[in-house]
């Protein structure tokens, strides 16, 4: 199959993650948001994450004016055209990706490949409402999309054969390592990394050591690329409790109990780098989310 | 006899259509964004305005369709009657390995060879491979020859292709020295054997240039290269539009921890945002360079004398390479031309010049014509030590000082 264009609704994170990878592999992208107000947000924030990876020298500027004329950000769905699949990327609740996904099948039609991403619901539970779930399944990119090189795709129930091989193909088109996941609560990566986060954030909480001590050792120590405290941040701290509170409540096990550090945190609003301030301070949001000198909370 | 030519990208096919008694081009064109929305296929006969039209590819072999079909339709000024009078089509292909030596003419065996290359060459072989498959699909029967960049360097000695790393990187990945723009370097050759009035290749030295957006240059003795100046891949070696060549391989490790960079950043950073453009901070484009160095820009003066010296370095490693005094024939395209660097160098070096080498024909050493070295766009010039000074004197040893090119008539 061949992807000439494809709908993303939800221009958050990782929906302007996955715009981006797509647009650079030569896709059209219709970028989907809310509203017009929030759709003109969407594409300067576009527009500086790419600055920022230019100023890192990831991308030139002729690579950030090809990716911008393939992402059209809209308001409206009714401007999709024809897509070759549509991939949803709406906040982590039921509710809403269901209502998008009842949407999409009403405006794409019932042959249209409709892809959630999502980390921790249940594929099969968001598909129930489509009156031909077998042509639905799920996904789920890391942050940033852009230079993690794998991505997870889970079959619902339902979900055909045929579907699966599509979805594949387009991870491969992206240049992406696809790795094939059961349907089950976390998946590989978030089931994975969601207790070294959380144990790492006690063991602040304890006084074991201070944020960039534990980040320290745990990064140095395992050869990691970030510790996870500069990782949690990264992510975004209000994700990262959803991601637990979704584990806990699945799995009913204790090691996904959210720190009460973490539930403190988020509200009061210390939500990682996008907030400028989470277990490290940051001087610049939008820039490369290096931690300043200073440690933040605690 | 009428030969199409093909260059695949990953979603572009560049065209030409040749006659080939006479030598001459009959139409070229390209197709682009091929798999995507919009794509589009420019097409320019001869001597007629060019036609543009987005019809709806694909894939290779709808391009290669699309290609055909315009070549032999009348109401757009094809210039074939019928898509048989394609004799034969050629390929180019970017990497050969150590597998070919010259152009091959395609057949399993050679499909199997090329495949075999992927690896040296991913970003390229893939494509050039698919338009293969295209031809072979839509053009059956019709003989495909390919023409590897790697090619004409594959006489190098081990000594000049080997890096000084632990030998088994090169018997179990190949990693080796293999040079590129083969292509270009041969026929800059052959045009110099030309002009040099049937010079026998045993008796000569000489360096051929190819100053494009990517440059390198070849050593060639006695009708074989002997060195270049691209390695395993074409970063290596001159300054470039935007790579950097040369550098000292530790410093990329260093860079990467200080800036927390990617090796595909990394990557980008070298062969993108470096060389006059990462220099100057201007442009690509050593016409662009050269008038912001004219109004008092300091770094984009620097870029060019960076490019000139490390040039210079090269052509004189490469005349001790050689043992002897060489001819340098360069070829290059608008963007990293020569004709603004080396009227500039005249008027530097003003009276300076007769201390150095002579330029000119080979055959008419003196004549020294002060003409330029072209028209913007493409040029060739052949540059000539003088044979009554030792090599190095036709470099001028001054810092950001080119090597000494006086005024040389166009061989063309």
């Amino acid at each position: 199959m061949h992807f000439r264009k494809i709908a993303v609704v939800g221009g958050g994170t990782m929906g302007q993650g996955i715009a981006q990878v797509a647009a650079s592999a030569g896709i059209d992208v219709v970028l989907v948001e809310v509203s017009e107000e929030r759709a003109q947000q969407v594409q300067r924030e576009l527009s500086a994450k790419l600055d920022a990876q230019i100023a890192k020298w990831g991308l030139t500027t002729s690579d950030k004016r090809a990716i911008l004329a393939r992402v059209h950000v809209t308001e409206d769905k009714a401007h999709f055209g024809h897509v070759d699949l549509a991939v949803e990327a709406v906040p982590e609740r039921l509710a809403v990706k269901q209502a998008v996904f009842v949407d999409l099948e009403r405006i794409l039609g019932p042959d249209v490949v409709k892809i959630t991403h999502t980390a921790t619901l249940s594929v099969s539970e968001i598909s129930q409402v489509l009156q031909h779930p077998e042509r639905a399944i799920g996904m789920h990119f890391l942050s940033p999309v852009h230079r993690v090189p794998v991505v997870e795709v889970v079959r619902g129930l339902a979900t055909s054969d045929d579907t699966f091989g599509t979805v594949k193909q387009l991870i491969a088109v992206l240049g992406k390592t696809c790795v094939e996941v059961n349907e089950y609560p976390g998946y590989i990566t978030t089931r994975g990394i969601v207790p070294m986060l959380n144990e790492a954030m006690h063991m602040v909480m304890e006084g074991v050591a201070s944020a960039r001590d534990v980040d320290a050792a745990l990064k140095l120590g395992f050869g990691l690329e970030m510790g996870p405290l500069g990782m949690a941040d990264r992510i975004g701290l209000d994700q990262v409790l959803l991601w637990m509170e979704s584990l806990f409540h699945e799995l009913g096990e204790m090691k996904y109990r959210p720190c009460p550090l973490l539930r403190k945190m988020v509200l009061a609003g210390h939500l990682g780098i996008k907030s400028g301030k989470g277990f490290f301070v940051y001087s610049d949001p939008a820039g490369s989310g290096q931690p300043s000198a200073a440690p933040g909370t605690p | 006899m009428i030969v199409l030519v093909l260059n695949c990208g990953s979603s572009t096919v560049k065209f030409q259509v040749f006659e080939m008694e006479e030598e001459k081009t009959l139409a070229t064109g390209l197709v682009d964004r091929i798999g995507m929305a919009e794509a589009t296929l420019t097409y320019k006969p001869e001597g007629k305005p060019a036609h543009r039209e987005s019809p709806d590819i694909l894939d290779h072999g709808q391009a290669v369709e699309q290609i055909l079909a315009i070549l032999s339709d009348r109401d757009r000024d094809g210039v074939l009657t019928d898509r048989s009078q394609i004799a034969a089509v050629g390929h180019r292909v970017v990497h050969g390995g150590e597998a070919f030596t010259g152009s091959a003419l395609i057949d399993a065996k050679v499909l199997a060879s090329i495949k075999e290359c992927v690896d040296l060459a991913p970003l390229h072989n893939p494509h050039n491979l698919r338009g293969v498959s295209a031809c072979t699909r839509v053009l059956s029967g019709v003989p495909q020859v390919a023409v590897f960049d790697t090619a004409f360097h594959q006489t190098m000695p081990e000594r000049a292709f080997l890096y000084a790393l632990p030998y088994v990187l090169y018997k179990r990945h190949r990693i080796r020295r293999y040079g590129f723009h083969g292509t270009s370097h041969s026929y800059v050759y052959q045009r110099y054997l030309t002009a040099a009035g049937g010079a026998r290749p045993e008796e000569q030295r000489v360096i051929t240039a190819h100053l494009g957006n990517g440059c390198s240059l070849a050593a060639i003795r006695n009708g074989r290269v002997v060195d270049t100046s691209m390695g395993m891949t074409p970063l290596e070696g001159l300054v470039m539009g935007t790579r950097c060549g040369d550098l000292d391989p530790a410093l990329i490790l260093h860079v990467m921890g200080k800036e927390e960079l990617s090796p595909s950043q990394a990557t980008t950073m070298m062969n993108k945002h470096s060389g006059l453009y990462g220099v100057s901070g201007v442009s690509s484009d050593m016409r662009e360079v050269l008038e912001e160095a004219g109004q008092g820009n300091r770094q984009a003066r620097l870029a060019v004398d960076v490019f000139c010296y490390r040039l210079r370095k090269y052509i004189g490693s490469y005349a001790a390479a050689l043992a002897g005094k060489p001819d340098v024939p360069g070829r290059s395209s608008g963007r990293t031309q020569e004709p603004g660097v080396s009227r500039r160098r005249r008027g530097e070096r003003g009276g300076r010049r007769q201390r150095g080498g002579r330029v000119g024909h080979p055959h008419q050493r003196g004549a020294g014509h002060r003409t330029g070295h072209g028209a913007v766009g493409e040029s060739e010039a052949v540059r000539r030590a003088d044979p009554g000074e030792p090599p190095t004197a036709s470099i001028d040893p001054r810092p950001c000082a080119g090597p000494k090119w006086s005024g040389a008539p166009s061989i063309s």
